[in-house]
């Protein structure tokens, strides 16, 4: 379980930088102004995510890479093995050998439908309506003693995710994201904080937390974001 | 200026925290509350509805523990209700939408302890969230039915309130999804509506039940001429009263059914002064009486659940005392078969899954049952924790024990923390009834001290669970004996050798129950009209103790003087002694002089552990519809009291509680919500952080030791909160600082407190247990939103030993750190995993500076890491040597990393340089050089293994083996353990040595051929080895 979640933080990560209608469109546009602003976040080809989990002084590297509409690939090092998942429009491969897995795997056709609603590196909720997604406003509710805006976003593919929005800066806290997978419900909430804000004026959380049980977390940090950096489509195939 | 007005600023603003502490739940932070359940006797279950479509989706509504919803038919749940009101009357799914959902709250089994709803919810996102849409006032809703044909056309039927006089009862109708509701039977302010039926075949056709009861604290009254049967065939606008074959008047409850496949088949259980079934075949025009089984007819106000097949009109259920169900039609009924185990009895909720009438699913007062084979036999589901305790109390054993009694469910106890959690099966069961006051002995570890209701108290002895039976009798001049429904047991706070128990008297035994003194006159009011419990129940005669009344409820020694005795009574006395029982003196006007209504319950009395002039006490008033939280104090021995007032406060209080340290820590618990105050009283604030928002708070433990604050809930069973010491900080002028790091204890250094016995607890609930190493606790004003947050830890030469990422919410914060070092990095170009890169050697014991880094700041703090005492196995000198083995290993892991690298680091260049060479020979040369490094490499770490199943073991997983038992054990290494150390030693040595004659064999001729060839020559190692 821990090692599926593993493999959602990759989607969720992408679901942050990227991620996002008193109604639900104001605080939506709150939302988007707050992180830079939708022109700014159109500008968003590629992203290059760059950082590492830590966890009682272990560290495993994560780089997430995603070009806009075309591909994501998120490589982790977990004790010195190299493990990827790759996710495209048409197609997805998984190569976990953290999992026990000796092969690369391909994606079914379920998980591809649902991951290409996150390629998108723009942003979902930047013009939400033309991507065929929805948003409601659900009222407030309390997060770790902040009252926090909530709003719903279902996207186009079919997952729900709800985002918890500070009132007073407008930047996300906290999502919890409700897929069905293989006939299970799987719930993932994460944490984001340490907003940063990059040369290309968008505000990006540096930190991304995975509870792991009451009171223990995952902590993704992340050291280095580049915007627009080429890259090669050969990146979003996987390894022979 | 701008200075000036900073510090006029800051001047206002340390009165303002004077005067408003700005301490909330969000205060602490991640001081959670852990939810002890347990699943082994569940609790009382009020309704259960499941998704027809897909048989998998139920929703389970309790008595006190709010709605749980299974999408897999009950092998995991999930509570979605923890916000709103925990008591659950009814709820309904929209079969044609089945994401709208509505929840009644409000139980309407109404016994003596039932709790009490504030309103009726909506959903329509399958429990996510929800709204709360109207009937605010009807405290009781029993049913709620959805036109199949039309969704926005839903009946509420609500009793209503149970106490009181109250128009807000009746069938409630809306038209429009529950926007808007209308009345549309109603009876009077005494009589609601008891239950409800849509034909499915014309949803016009509506048949309703109503019920005159009323409840008063000394009598319970089922029956009146506002009882009655009847029906209407235009969706609610008119109606007639059905009475052709029914008995006489008055009528008390009536439960009726209506078979969907065969609508006009009725079956109705009618509470009259002879109960009977009465079986209709023409829509209610006509009854037949049937004559029915004692289970079939009994309890009617209790037992109001009776449900026909979706398909078959002849099978019939009747889920009561027992569980009964019928292939007749009704006529004839057989019981449940016990093969497979005892089925809980009081049977209140049955859902049937319409497309396999085979699985039913039940409700009872100890939790849910499934069936495959329509009710003959039942498989219980033990992952509810939904018990319901009146009390729960603890003992000073290491760890300490638990005890509480619950509804119907007996008194039980179990371990704070063990070996692989605490687990459905570590809960003893050791005194029947319904349990109540379950106290430990503190004297002698082997006794304790339980009831059930009615004041039927023994001492049990834990090693056998044989009772002896200590109730006190009545004296020649005592006349009978009045013991409340929940008797009073106290174990002296100052002594406690005393052992107190109430009637209308207090008597005291000083001999573990086996003699006793009365200590008091009557302390009640001795009201006799109260007292005339064998009229009680109405139309069906009902005395069970349950309405006993003018006697003692609660019973306090102070903590600061065994002859002061605190003790309050049911029917609004309190009085004390201040001699061990010779005067006493009543101070029930001075309660009502504050604004308490005479009479009013005492529900607990708290004499203060650091004034012997102050004392607190809890006030319950709902038996008399008034449902005010009514919390008290005394500072001049019960002479004035000031009401603690708070917006916050919700549902009528059963307990405050003073903490055992800080006294101006104050808790309280309601039957909607655990409070807290940490300014003597003067602010409140409602506790979250994982106790549901309106927790029914019956009972407060803290425990002397451990500081846990536990929760004796009505319906969440127990819930504790490890270590509340930050609480206790936080109460001073620490929670106005920007960041602080707690004050840690000297840590015992220890992989966790126990061990683990491999397997994860399949089924039942499971508790877990506290932190196996406590963690280091700080505080943030205010959530960190821009900036990290990380936790160092320094050794006493200022070496970086761990750096641990911080959490940055608002309020406590804990970290975990593993008292370990940082490990060595894995190195790349293994098939395995390597586990040894995530073990890092244990710390010794020193002193250690804690560095938090917020942001650009930085705080410090000095952490003592010590022996583990508590492990005799395990002396000083054994850690040493372990710790200097660890490192021995440590260094040969880092070694041979180095060595993996350099190796890795070669072919990477071989093979970036080697595409460019175009000569044979020297592309020759080249491969035989990397064909000998891969077989050093081979040799180093595991590189073929395809399987776990087809395990490969080279020098690092033999290293990984070596380290991971030293470095993990918690024990001096054994003689052949070092000697493997140095036979490891050897085996590394050697490796190098190869790779040294390999680089001295082939590096330079490389270097030179390349050179030749005129390609830059790659920085091979040093064939000297340097």
């Amino acid at each position: 379980m821990k090692a599926l979640k593993l493999a959602f933080l990759g989607a969720s990560l992408l679901g942050t930088i990227t991620g996002f209608s008193q109604t639900a469109d104001e605080v939506a546009n709150k939302h988007i102004e707050a992180i830079g602003g939708k022109e700014n976040w159109k500008k968003v080809k590629s992203v290059i995510m760059e950082g590492s989990m830590a966890f009682q002084g272990i560290d495993i590297a994560v780089t997430t890479t995603a070009v806009h509409n075309t591909g994501s690939r998120q490589d982790l090092t977990i004790m010195g093995q190299q493990n990827y998942i790759i996710m495209t429009p048409t197609a997805g491969w998984m190569f976990m050998p953290v999992q026990g897995q000796q092969n690369v795997e391909p994606m079914t056709e379920e998980m591809v439908k649902k991951g290409a609603d996150e390629l998108d590196t723009q942003g979902a909720l930047v013009d939400y309506k033309e991507k065929g997604h929805t948003i409601e406003y659900l009222g407030k509710e309390d997060v770790e003693g902040t009252e926090c805006h909530k709003l719903k976003l279902s996207l186009k593919g079919g997952k729900v995710t709800t985002y918890f929005i500070d009132p007073a800066s407008y930047l996300l806290i906290k999502s919890t994201a409700k897929q069905d997978v293989n006939g299970q419900e799987l719930e993932m909430t994460t944490g984001y904080s340490n907003y940063q804000k990059l040369p290309e004026g968008i505000s990006v959380p540096m930190t991304i937390s995975v509870p792991l049980g009451p009171g223990m977390n995952a902590d993704m940090v992340l050291t280095k974001v580049t915007i627009n950096k080429e890259v090669s489509n050969d990146l979003f195939q996987p390894a022979k | 200026m701008k200075k000036i007005s900073i510090l006029v600023f800051g001047c206002v603003s340390s009165l303002v925290s004077f005067s408003q502490s700005g301490v909330n739940s969000s205060t602490f932070g991640m001081l959670e509350a852990r939810w002890l359940g347990p699943g082994t006797m569940s609790g009382r279950i009020t309704s259960i509805e499941g998704v027809n479509k897909d048989g998998k989706t139920i929703y389970i509504g309790t008595a006190g523990g709010g709605i749980w919803k299974t999408t897999n038919a009950g092998a995991s749940f999930k509570p979605i209700f923890d916000r709103y009101c925990q008591s659950i009357g009814a709820m309904a799914i929209d079969q044609s939408k089945p994401s709208v959902l509505y929840a009644g709250t409000g139980e309407s089994n109404m016994r003596n302890s039932v709790s009490i709803g504030n309103g009726l919810y909506k959903s329509t996102d399958a429990g996510d969230n929800w709204t709360k849409i109207g009937l605010d006032s009807t405290e009781h809703i029993s049913k709620i039915v959805i036109d199949p044909t039309n969704s926005n056309t839903v009946f509420v039927a609500a009793p209503g309130p149970l106490w009181n006089d109250s128009e807000h009862r009746g069938l409630y109708k809306s038209t429009d999804g529950g926007k808007t509701w209308e009345k549309a039977l109603y009876i009077s302010d005494k009589a609601g509506c008891a239950d409800v039926s849509l034909d499915p075949s014309n949803p016009n056709i509506v048949y309703a039940t109503t019920w005159e009861f009323r409840r008063l604290p000394y009598l319970f009254n089922s029956g009146g001429k506002g009882s009655g049967i009847y029906k209407s065939i235009d969706g609610g606008k008119t109606w007639k009263e059905l009475t052709n074959g029914l008995p006489p008047k008055p009528f008390g409850r009536t439960a009726l059914a209506l078979a969907p496949s065969a609508p006009e088949n009725l079956i109705a259980i009618v509470e009259a002064k002879d109960t009977k079934m009465y079986i209709s075949k023409d829509g209610g025009e006509n009854w037949k009486e049937q004559s029915a089984t004692l289970n079939v007819v009994s309890r009617p106000f209790y037992f109001s659940t009776l449900v026909i097949d979706p398909k078959d009109p002849k099978r019939v259920y009747r889920p009561a005392f027992s569980f009964s169900y019928s292939d007749d039609g009704g006529y004839s009924f057989a019981e449940a078969s016990n093969e497979g185990g005892w089925v809980h009895s009081d049977h209140h909720a049955l859902w049937i899954n319409p497309n396999n009438t085979n699985q039913l699913y039940l409700g009872t007062d100890g939790g849910v049952y499934i069936s495959l084979d329509r009710g003959v036999t039942w498989i219980f589901v033990s992952n509810l924790p939904v018990g319901q305790f009146y009390h729960v109390a603890v003992d000073n054993k290491e760890p300490y024990n638990i005890y509480g009694g619950l509804q119907d469910n007996g008194s039980w106890y179990a371990p704070s923390a063990k070996p692989n959690g605490v687990n459905n099966g570590d809960w003893t069961a050791l005194y029947g009834g319904d349990g109540f006051w379950t106290v430990p002995d503190l004297t002698d570890p082997n006794l304790v001290y339980a009831e059930y209701q009615g004041g039927n108290m023994s001492r049990v002895d834990l090693r056998t669970l044989k009772s002896v039976s200590i109730k006190p009798q009545a004296g020649a001049a005592d006349g009978k004996l009045r013991w409340n429904w929940n008797t009073p047991i106290h174990v002296g706070l100052k002594n406690p050798r005393n052992l107190y128990t109430g009637a209308q008297y207090l008597f005291k035994s000083t001999d573990k129950g086996t003699n006793w003194t009365r200590i008091s006159p009557d302390l009640t009011t001795n009201d006799r009209k109260k007292q005339e419990q064998e009229n009680s129940g109405g139309l069906s005669a009902d005395n069970t103790s349950a309405e006993n009344h003018t006697t003692i409820f609660t019973i306090t020694e102070s903590p600061l003087d065994e002859n002061m005795i605190w003790v309050g009574t049911d029917d609004g006395n309190l009085q004390y002694t201040t001699d061990a029982g010779k005067n006493w003196t009543n101070v029930s006007a001075n309660i009502a002089a504050a604004g308490i209504p005479a009479q009013t319950w005492v529900s607990s009395v708290e004499p203060s552990r650091f004034d012997k002039q102050v004392v607190y006490a809890s006030f319950d008033n709902h038996m008399y519809g008034d449902h005010k939280t009514y919390l008290a104090k005394s500072a001049d021995m019960g002479k004035t009291w000031t009401l603690f007032k708070s917006d916050e406060f919700t549902g009528f209080a059963h307990k405050i509680k003073e903490d055992l340290v800080n006294k101006d820590l104050l808790f309280a618990g309601t039957e909607m919500g655990m409070f807290a105050s940490v300014t003597g009283g003067r602010e409140w604030f409602r506790m979250k952080n994982r106790i549901p928002e309106y927790a029914l708070v019956r009972d407060i433990a803290i425990h002397p030791k451990t500081h846990d604050l536990l929760l004796g809930t009505h319906g969440r069973g127990i819930i504790v909160v490890d270590d509340i010491r930050p609480m206790r900080d936080l109460a001073g002028e620490i929670a106005n600082k920007a960041v602080h790091i707690f004050a840690q204890d000297p840590q015992p250094i220890r992989d966790g407190q126990f061990g683990n016995g491999g397997f994860p607890p399949t089924g039942g609930w499971s508790a877990g247990n506290p932190a196996g190493i406590p963690p280091i606790q700080y505080y943030l004003k205010d959530r960190i939103m821009t900036g990290d947050v990380k936790l160092e830890i320094y050794d006493e030469k200022g070496q970086l030993v761990q750096s641990v990422p911080g959490s940055k919410r608002k309020g406590v914060n804990k970290v975990y750190w593993n008292q370990r070092m940082t490990p060595n990095k894995s190195v790349a170009g293994g098939t395995k995993m390597d586990r040894g890169g995530m073990v890092a050697p244990q710390v010794l014991p020193g002193t250690y500076t804690l560095k938090l880094k917020v942001g650009k700041e930085e705080y410090t703090q000095p952490l003592v890491m010590v022996h583990d005492e508590s492990n005799t196995t395990y002396s000083k000198e054994d850690r040493l040597a372990q710790h200097a083995s660890s490192m021995e290993l440590f260094g040969m892991q880092k070694e041979l990393n180095a060595l993996i690298e350099e190796v890795n680091g070669e072919q990477k260049l071989l093979k970036e340089n080697g595409d460019k060479i175009k000569n044979e020979k020297v592309k020759k040369l080249l491969k035989t050089y990397n064909n000998s490094l891969e077989e050093l490499r081979g040799g180093l770490l595991a590189t073929k293994q395809t399987s776990i199943f087809a395990d490969e073991e080279q020098l690092r997983e033999r290293l990984t083996e070596l380290y991971i038992t030293i470095s993990t054990n918690e024990a001096r290494p054994s003689n052949l353990q070092l000697e493997r150390i140095k036979v490891l030693q050897g085996e590394i040595a050697t490796a190098k040595a190869k790779h040294l004659a390999i680089n001295r064999q082939y590096a330079e001729k490389v270097k030179q051929a390349m050179a030749k060839e005129g390609i830059k020559p790659p920085v091979l190692t040093d064939p000297t080895g340097k």
